[in-house]
């Protein structure tokens, strides 16, 4: 110990000296005085008090240096005096906020039908005050104007009010919501299921749930618009393969696996995304393929079920019931129960892992409020109504195959889609074609684009003439619609085409009447472009 | 039972010293011996309405409200089914003008009322911030420390001796964690030790009480274990402003007959075969309501924000974002693929400076100008009650011609004395702001939300906006909500009436808009539009006069404004830390700690005899350090909940040494007899 403190001792004096010869410097600087007194009474009063300030001071010297590092890292700024900012803001002009709408997109929207009353199979139209056949609404099952639903919506309304006022994490989650979220689990055989409050937001949350930066995705080139959205937000890497080409899908899941190992990264999660209908054409993806593809090359899936929820199976549990494949093998399946059960809201089934998970991560349920109570049990009606009443989804079969014959034997137009679909897209034959390149380049898994499939279609004039068979229709009773596209938004241009959805609330009669309506105003269109 | 005579029982209001009250006997009268009208006929009720009310205002004695008086049962079915507790009977009492006391309290004392309005000749303030003392900072970041040292020894030692249950966090059977350790630990380690305050399920209406489901965990929050009982508890979280959360009375009246008429859902999206009339009174309903020209409704507050912002700017845009701005704002930003800067919460300054700066630079890399600058901010902020200043961003928005953009979800209907939201609070035209949005799903009671506008932008943004080709349309029961709740807020005027229907032309020089039905106290005088002329309501839709003459609601709103002022007051007299302005009805109470957070919530909730539903928030949504309980004051509040609010937070403050601010301080009792003054010297 003597040892030591006899080599320190030079050392300790010379410290002190050090000590001696900075206090004296910094009582030199003006003010210090001021800040040694403060220093010693805050002291004496809460020693706990300077340590606090020590580490405050240090966080801010941090966040100093880091504010600082930031900025560099932004980019140089020029300087500027305030007088020539002041100038630069005087000659900015900002674009309008928003541009007038085109000729043609006013005749779009002045073109939607407004419908008076109820809407259902057969509602009136407000403008001309006539009662139309609809194959436009989403009623797959007939449930739209169902009377006990309506029963059961008013007894709900008298116990739980309208709005649930709050989100789900803050007194927002109602017993009802809490049962339909069982009765979808029970209906599909996962083990849970989590209730957003809109169909469309619910994948676009699902996806960033889950992946993230530097996570794989594997996606159709023809996924719908919101999980566009949703592989937008996460910020993974995206493959795509071919419009439902599960060939081409197996390609990408071993060329994304070779890479993996060429670079040696570690294992880091993957997920498949797809949809079952497509929503935008109605195929329909081969879930047993898919699922055994998944297992091989340990990819989790996503299943967009919007369309097919409510609408195929034997009881409308949607794909995996039509291909009696265990809901469990899909990791999320996401339906809508807007377009489903004719209700609102949509939602995420799989482990309770992954809806517990979502009760944190996905945004829009975490922060929106829950969906009304009243809606929530249309949609728990809905399911038993499903269960108990196969015949629905038979009868909307036999009305899918009726709409098919007769489309497919209208001349100028191309029916598109599985033929158990229950929504029928038809595009024109002959294409409006425009000047210019192909729209595509070389098939290539890191880019959304298909490979050139020949010359590019004149989007507006295409449009314009199914709009004008959609008139026409309208005009005659039947009420189709376009499916609507955001032209400039979409990451692929797709065909326009008209879209019709079956309905089982129709005799198979009205339908063929109906789809024969729209057969004779397709010749009357392409007629008279014709002529 | 036997809280039902104590003095202190917080919700048993007397019947008795009410009917001496003209205001109540004529509102009694009004609303459940007159029939209800159709709106085609109802100008002469609007009229009757017009002197009774006028009576009333001449005639009105304070009613005593302390006075208690042991309050009737009546079998109220909704209640009695699943409600065993003993607050029941005093919660549920009568059912008078046609409301539920479990859900709308009665309060007929006049005094109790504001007028929540901005007094042009004060500049604007800034927010204060109080901070608390050192030591209170010192414990919370310690308490973190602690949780996330803890926290990580567990993991650690789990994923050697306890693989099994931490199977999910490793890459097993060739699959990588669904949820990585690290992205999970805070859910894992930190919120799930407070779980018991979320995500509590309730039934029936979130109103002034609220129905939770009792439960209880014997694995430390992994998993709840519900008792099958519910407790009746004082409701004051839900974002029920208005009050409008009812099962009964006219609204939900009004609601049962659309579902009636038009079944519960719309089929389909807005522009694809999903749009029906009342889409379109309810759209043109709102767009008066607001003040503009034209409005869009989206069947989501949250999508409100995130499919329309992408159609209001894109690449070469910039969006400047206040701090605080809710999630669904920042990933409508996200997706839109504009740049995006913040400033500083509510900071004006660091707003002009930032402003200069972005225009000045231009875009990153290549300089070029900004194609558009879009400024978001809030009306009111739901996490720190604290308002925008409007004036000064739109004296700013002169000088940098920026796009403004303001979230009112939270300010609509529960700021300004029309309860317009924060333009009417400030008094400055809604055409000053470019684009307002705003939520069905708080003030009004219902579900969704809305764009106001000139007719140029909505109509852009109805083909533009990803809602209205993808996004379900909102159901007719939630636009029957939302229309019989705007028309009791402005009031059925019966101009146009006047020109149409002649059944009631004998009475020609009634002039409601300028006569004001409203027999305010204030002369009605300002901006937005005023009533709604009856030929834009459904025609089937029948209106009882208290909701026609625009009484009913302008009770609610003064109310409103009046508990808001009168809690917070009471707060900051009893010695709390409290963030936002004095109008807010959003109430923050810091606590600081986690800890005590979560004790205070576990607190409220077990307190004997009324049990209080609060909310509490922390990290990551608040700053570390700055956890809180979140008030949200309701018009369904009587006066004396917001006592019971006190008194409870009064004892639970003193326990858990949560009262660090500065200031005079009050006894609690002084604050409940002197409540009237407090409110109006704030
Ligand atoms: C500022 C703000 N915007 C939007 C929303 C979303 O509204 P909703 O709950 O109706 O989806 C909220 C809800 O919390 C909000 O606070």
């Amino acid at each position: 110990m003597s040892a030591g403190n006899a080599t320190l001792e030079p050392l300790l004096t010379w410290l002190t000296l050090i000590l001696a010869q900075l206090e004296r410097t910094f009582y030199k600087v003006p003010g210090s005085a001021v800040i040694a007194r403060y220093v010693r009474s805050s002291h004496q009063n809460d020693p706990g008090r300077t340590v606090l300030e020590l580490i405050l001071i240090v966080f801010a010297v941090r966040t100093l240096m880091q504010s600082r590092s930031r900025d560099k890292s932004e980019g140089k700024l020029i300087k500027f005096s305030e007088k020539e900012i002041d100038e630069l803001i005087d000659e900015w002009t900002p674009e309008p906020l928003s541009a007038p709408l085109t000729e043609w997109e006013q005749r779009d929207l002045a073109s939607v039908p407004v419908i008076a009353g109820p809407n259902g199979p057969k509602p009136k139209i407000l403008s001309t005050g006539k009662t139309v056949i609809n194959l436009a609404s989403y009623n797959f099952a007939g449930l739209a104007g169902n009377e006990h639903i309506k029963e059961r919506a008013i007894e709900t309304l008298r116990k739980y009010g309208l709005g649930s006022c709050g989100p789900p994490g803050f007194y927002g989650t109602v017993d009802v919501h809490l049962e339909l979220e069982r009765d979808i689990a029970d209906f599909l055989g996962t083990e849970s299921a989590i209730l957003y409050s809109q169909g469309f937001v619910t994948i676009s949350s699902v996806i960033p749930a889950f992946c993230k930066r530097g996570d794989i995705i594997v996606a159709d080139r023809a996924v719908n618009f919101a999980i566009q959205k949703g592989i937008q937000i996460s910020r993974s890497t995206v493959r795509w393969y071919d419009h439902n080409d599960l060939k081409s899908l197996e390609d990408v899941l071993i060329s994304v696996e070779k890479d993996r190992r060429k670079r040696g990264t570690p294992i880091t999660r993957r997920f498949i995304i797809t949809e079952g209908i497509f929503e935008r054409d109605g195929e329909i993806v081969d879930l047993p393929k898919l699922i055994e593809l998944k297992h091989k090359y340990k990819y989790r899936l996503i299943l967009d079920e919007s369309i097919s929820f409510g609408s195929v199976g034997r009881t409308g549990r949607g794909l995996t019931e039509l291909y009696n494949v265990p809901a469990s093998q899909v990791d999320m399946l996401v339906g809508s129960v807007a377009n489903g059960l004719c209700s609102a809201g949509g939602f995420c089934a799989g482990s309770t892992i992954v809806t517990e998970h979502q009760r944190i991560n996905g945004t829009s349920f975490v922060f929106s409020a829950s969906m009304p109570p009243l809606l929530a049990v249309a949609g728990s009606e809905g399911i038993s109504f499903l269960r108990n009443t196969p015949s629905a989804l038979t009868s909307l079969q036999e009305n899918v195959r009726a709409v098919r014959a007769v489309l497919e034997k209208t001349e100028g137009i191309a029916v598109v889609g599985h033929r158990a679909s229950p929504i029928v897209h038809f595009h024109l034959k002959i294409p409006c074609i425009a000047n210019g390149s192909a729209n595509g380049i070389a098939t290539n898994p890191t880019t959304v684009m298909p490979p050139p499939t020949g010359p590019s279609f004149d989007y507006e004039a295409e449009e314009k003439i199914l709009q004008d068979i959609v008139d026409d229709a309208l005009a005659n009773g039947v009420f189709i619609t376009r499916a609507k596209r955001l032209r400039g938004q979409e990451m692929v241009e797709t065909r326009p085409t008209v879209r019709i959805v079956v309905t089982a609330a129709l005799t198979k009669k009205e339908i063929e009447k109906a789809a024969g309506v729209v057969k004779g105003s397709v010749a009357k269109v392409l007629g008279k472009r014709k002529a | 039972m036997a809280i039902l005579t104590a003095s202190r029982s917080p919700c048993s209001l007397s019947p008795s010293p009410r009917s001496q009250d003209p205001f109540w006997v004529k509102k009694r009268y009004s609303v459940t011996q007159l029939p209800p009208i159709t709106v085609t006929s109802h100008l002469s009720t609007v009229h009757e309405a017009e002197v009774h009310s006028r009576s009333r205002t001449i005639t009105r004695t304070p009613t005593p409200v302390h006075s208690v008086t042991p309050s009737k049962t009546s079998g109220d079915s909704v209640l009695d089914e699943s409600d065993d507790h003993n607050l029941h009977a005093a919660l549920t009492s009568e059912k008078t003008s046609n409301t539920v006391q479990s859900e709308f309290g009665h309060c007929a004392n006049q005094s109790y009322r504001y007028i929540s309005q901005h007094n042009p000749d004060k500049p604007v303030a800034e927010d204060e911030i109080e901070e608390p003392p050192y030591y209170i900072l010192f414990t919370t970041y310690f308490s973190y420390l602690l949780l996330v040292v803890i926290g990580h020894l567990r993991d650690l030692l789990g994923k050697r001796f306890a693989k099994s249950s931490f199977i999910d966090l490793m890459i097993h059977d060739g699959y990588a964690p669904l949820v990585s350790d690290f992205q999970s630990f805070y859910a894992r380690r930190l919120v799930q030790r407070v779980n018991d305050c979320f995500y509590q399920p309730i039934s029936g209406v979130a109103g002034r009480t609220i129905l939770v489901y009792d439960r209880y965990s014997e694995d430390f929050n992994r998993t709840q274990t519900y008792t099958g009982t519910t407790t009746r508890a004082l409701n004051i979280s839900s974002y029920n402003y208005l009050g409008f959360a009812q099962a009964h009375g006219s609204y939900a009246d009004a609601v049962e007959e659309s579902i009636k008429r038009y079944g519960v859902s719309a089929c389909g999206t807005r522009l694809e075969g999903g749009t029906c009339d009342l889409h379109r009174i309810a759209e043109a309903l709102v767009a008066r309501f607001i003040g503009t020209e034209d409005a869009l409704i989206c069947s989501m507050g949250f999508a409100t924000n995130s499919t329309f912002i992408p159609a209001l700017v894109g690449k070469g845009c910039l969006v400047i974002s206040d701090e605080h701005n809710h999630a669904s704002a920042r990933i409508g930003v996200r997706q839109s693929g504009a740049c995006v800067r913040m400033f500083k919460h509510n900071d004006m300054g660091s707003l002009e400076e930032l402003l200069r700066e972005v225009i000045s630079q231009g875009q990153p890399k290549t300089h070029r100008s900004w194609k558009k600058i879009l400024v978001i901010v809030e009306g009111l902020y739901s996490m720190e009650g604290t308002m925008v200043n409007l004036p000064k961003i739109i004296e700013l928005k002169k000088k940098y011609k920026f796009y403004l953009f303001v979230d009112e979800a939270h300010s609509i209907g529960a700021l300004g004395p029309h309860g317009r939201g924060v333009a009417d609070y400030f008094n400055v035209p809604p055409s000053s702001v470019d684009v307002l949005m705003g939520t069905f799903t708080k003030s009004f009671g219902a579900a969704g939300g809305y764009i106001a506008g000139p007719k140029l932008l909505i109509n852009s943004l109805r083909m533009h906006g990803h809602s209205g080709p993808h996004a379900e349309a909102m159901a007719p029961p939630v636009l029957m909500q939302i229309v019989a709740t705007t028309t009791s807020i402005m009031g059925v005027s019966s101009v146009d009436d006047l020109a149409t229907s002649k059944s009631t032309s004998h009475q020609p020089t009634f002039k409601p808009s300028t006569n004001g039905v409203a027999m305010s106290e204030v002369e009605d005088e300002y901006l937005h539009p005023g009533m709604v002329p009856a030929s834009a309501l459904p025609t089937w839709f029948s209106i009882p006069s208290s909701l026609a003459d625009g009484s009913e609601a302008r009770e609610r709103i003064r109310r409103l404004a009046f508990n808001a002022r009168y809690l917070r007051a009471g707060l900051k007299k009893l010695g709390f830390i409290t963030y936002g302005h004095p109008s807010s009805p959003i109430v923050p109470l810091l606590t600081f700690n986690p800890g005590k957070m979560l004790m205070f919530a576990q607190m409220m909730r077990t307190r004997k005899p009324t049990p209080l539903a609060v909310v509490v928030i922390a990290y990551p949504v608040t700053p570390l350090v700055t956890s809180r309980v979140r008030f949200c004051v309701s018009a369904s509040h009587t006066k004396e909940d917001i006592d019971v609010v006190l008194r409870a937070c009064d004892e639970i403050g003193d326990i858990l040494d949560l009262k660090h601010g500065k200031g005079k301080r009050w006894p609690i009792e002084e604050i409940v007899k002197r409540s009237v003054e407090l409110v109006h010297s704030i």
